[in-house]
């Protein structure tokens, strides 16, 4: 995931960071290729070692750990939005649910395709019940 | 400890509408400040105007400098302010900073108009603070407090009356605040019955939008006072013109997006911001008499004052119930009102904190307004940006 900026002025800089925006599917998260550290959040350098070199794998069954239900959102965002905080095996992202009735405690997985704000060229899973242990 | 003292302060009426510009808000608190201070405007050598919102509501850009030309003082130094929500209180260090480095004397404003644009162009421009991958889900800093509030309910098996006891005593502080948005009296049940914003969230668990100014002026402990009634500094009794030493002023950054915290419940820049002010005032959270804390969502002024040591984990909400942070209370926290009633214009929140906590350090306020017994004489503000993505402490001593 490393990239090679180049500046306006024509001085290439040399590699020194993992991309910030390069597009990345809702469903994938970060592995620092150095130390193995896991996150969701694009950063520059891994939290831990400083790596600046990751790579990005799917993301399997994960447990939420709370919800909620926005009645009052932007303009361009579903209303109600039932959102929940989810973790992956200890890598946490919150994400728009599937289902109304899923709850602390239930295992998810990306699912599904949906337009998370009006406009968006592309649907996205949303967080949706599974089967089984969360990972 | 700094060399700097807030010898003055002022701020306008905070409410819904103003007929006021910003700039119009902005001087108003400026002049109120500088009057309530022993300067003249001579005397002021920098200026730091905290504005959150300009360039996203089309409010008057380049503040500083429009204040500046305003109230006649150009030539002065000048700088603008932003940090989101806790913008008031950085621009408040800045001024520390100024006088600390120039040894003179720095003005403050903090300022916001909000009723110019829709709600739904404020809540879009706020939630706009949020991190990509966050934004992409439609996230708000509401849904982030009814995360929090869920889990902060769940973990320690606190009533929801809990969260409404916070509404009902700031409110209930308001009622005498000549300066607040909001003077009336909440029941719970009325909290309990409001709007859902983000469940648990309802519409007085949450901060309103705001229009409205602050200002501090804030002097070296040496600058010498030029203005017409100028006193000295140390003059005995606690007067109007007795300044308040800013004994610490610290900040800190936690992470930007929320869920990459190890715990839901955690607010890491809150706690490293507190300590860091707790140890350079060289005090701890039992020493402070009186506190403002960032009360955008109800869930934060329980979150915050766990962070910062004033109670144990999971204990704060039983604290509100049974009293302690009132305004006769052991610790009494938001004596003003709080944002969730006193109001929060972002650029002037954190600066109409310490103001607040002048007046109680002063003992310029009606008995009613006081906190109980004698005038404090240590005050702790915690202004924060985001939901927790900054957090910017003040300690203030007589």
């Amino acid at each position: 995931m490393s990239d090679s900026d180049s500046s306006t002025d024509g001085v290439d800089r040399p590699d020194d960071g993992i991309a910030l925006d390069e597009p990345v599917a809702v469903d994938r998260a970060f592995r620092c290729a150095d130390c193995g550290r896991r996150w969701y959040y694009q950063r520059r350098r891994c939290p831990d070692c400083s790596g600046t070199d990751a790579t990005t794998y799917g993301l399997g069954t994960g447990e939420l750990v709370a919800v909620t239900r926005v009645e009052m959102t932007p303009p361009d965002v579903r209303s109600p939005n039932r959102l929940g905080l989810a973790s992956f095996d200890g890598v946490r992202l919150i994400a728009q649910l599937a289902d109304e009735a899923l709850s602390p405690g239930d295992a998810v997985a990306f699912a599904g395709a949906h337009r998370l704000r009006d406009g968006d060229e592309v649907l996205r899973p949303r967080l949706d019940a599974v089967d089984g242990d969360p990972g | 400890m700094t060399d700097a003292l807030i010898a003055g302060v002022g701020m306008t009426r905070f409410e819904g509408e103003s007929e006021r510009s910003i700039v119009g808000l902005a001087a108003l608190a400026a002049e109120r400040a500088v009057a309530d201070s022993p300067y003249a405007w001579d005397d002021i050598a920098s200026l730091h105007a905290g504005n959150a919102l300009a360039e996203a509501l089309g409010t008057q850009a380049g503040i500083a400098n429009a204040l500046a030309a305003a109230l006649g003082i150009e030539g002065v130094a000048t700088d603008r302010v932003e940090n989101t929500s806790a913008t008031g209180a950085s621009a408040c260090h800045r001024g520390v900073d100024a006088v600390e480095r120039g040894g003179g004397v720095a003005l403050v404003v903090g300022a916001e108009k909000m009723s110019v644009a829709e709600t739904s162009t404020v809540t879009g421009a706020i939630g706009r603070l949020v991190h990509d991958r966050e934004y992409d889900q439609g996230l708000t800093l509401p849904s982030f407090g009814g995360l929090a509030a869920g889990a902060y309910l769940d973990r320690h098996d606190a009533p929801r009356e809990a969260l409404a006891a916070v509404a009902r005593k700031n409110h209930r502080n308001a009622v005498e605040n000549e300066f607040a948005q909001f003077r009336k009296e909440i029941s719970v049940d009325e909290a309990l019955d409001s709007p859902i914003v983000a469940d648990p969230l309802r519409l007085y668990d949450c901060c309103p939008m705001t229009d409205g100014a602050a200002a501090l002026v804030i002097a070296h402990e040496d600058a010498p006072a030029s203005g017409d009634d100028a006193r000295p500094h140390d003059g005995g009794d606690r007067s109007r013109s007795n300044p308040v030493r800013v004994a610490s002023a610290a900040g800190a950054t936690g992470s930007h997006a929320v869920a990459d915290r190890p715990d839901p419940l955690a607010l890491e820049s809150v706690r490293t911001a507190g300590e860091r002010a707790f140890a350079a005032a060289g005090i701890g959270p039992d020493d402070v008499d009186v506190a403002c804390i960032h009360d955008a969502f109800t869930v934060l002024e329980l979150l915050e004052l766990e962070e910062l040591g004033f109670y144990d984990p999971g204990t704060a909400w039983e604290a509100t119930l049974d009293g302690e942070t009132a305004l006769d209370g052991e610790l009494p926290v938001n004596p003003g009102g709080g944002l969730k009633a006193r109001g929060h214009p972002l650029g002037a929140t954190g600066i109409s904190q310490i103001v607040e906590l002048v007046w109680q350090i002063r003992g310029d306020l009606p008995p009613e307004r006081r906190v109980a017994g004698p005038d404090p004489e240590t005050a702790f503000a915690i202004n924060v940006a985001g939901f927790g993505n900054n957090s910017v402490c003040t300690v203030l001593t007589a």
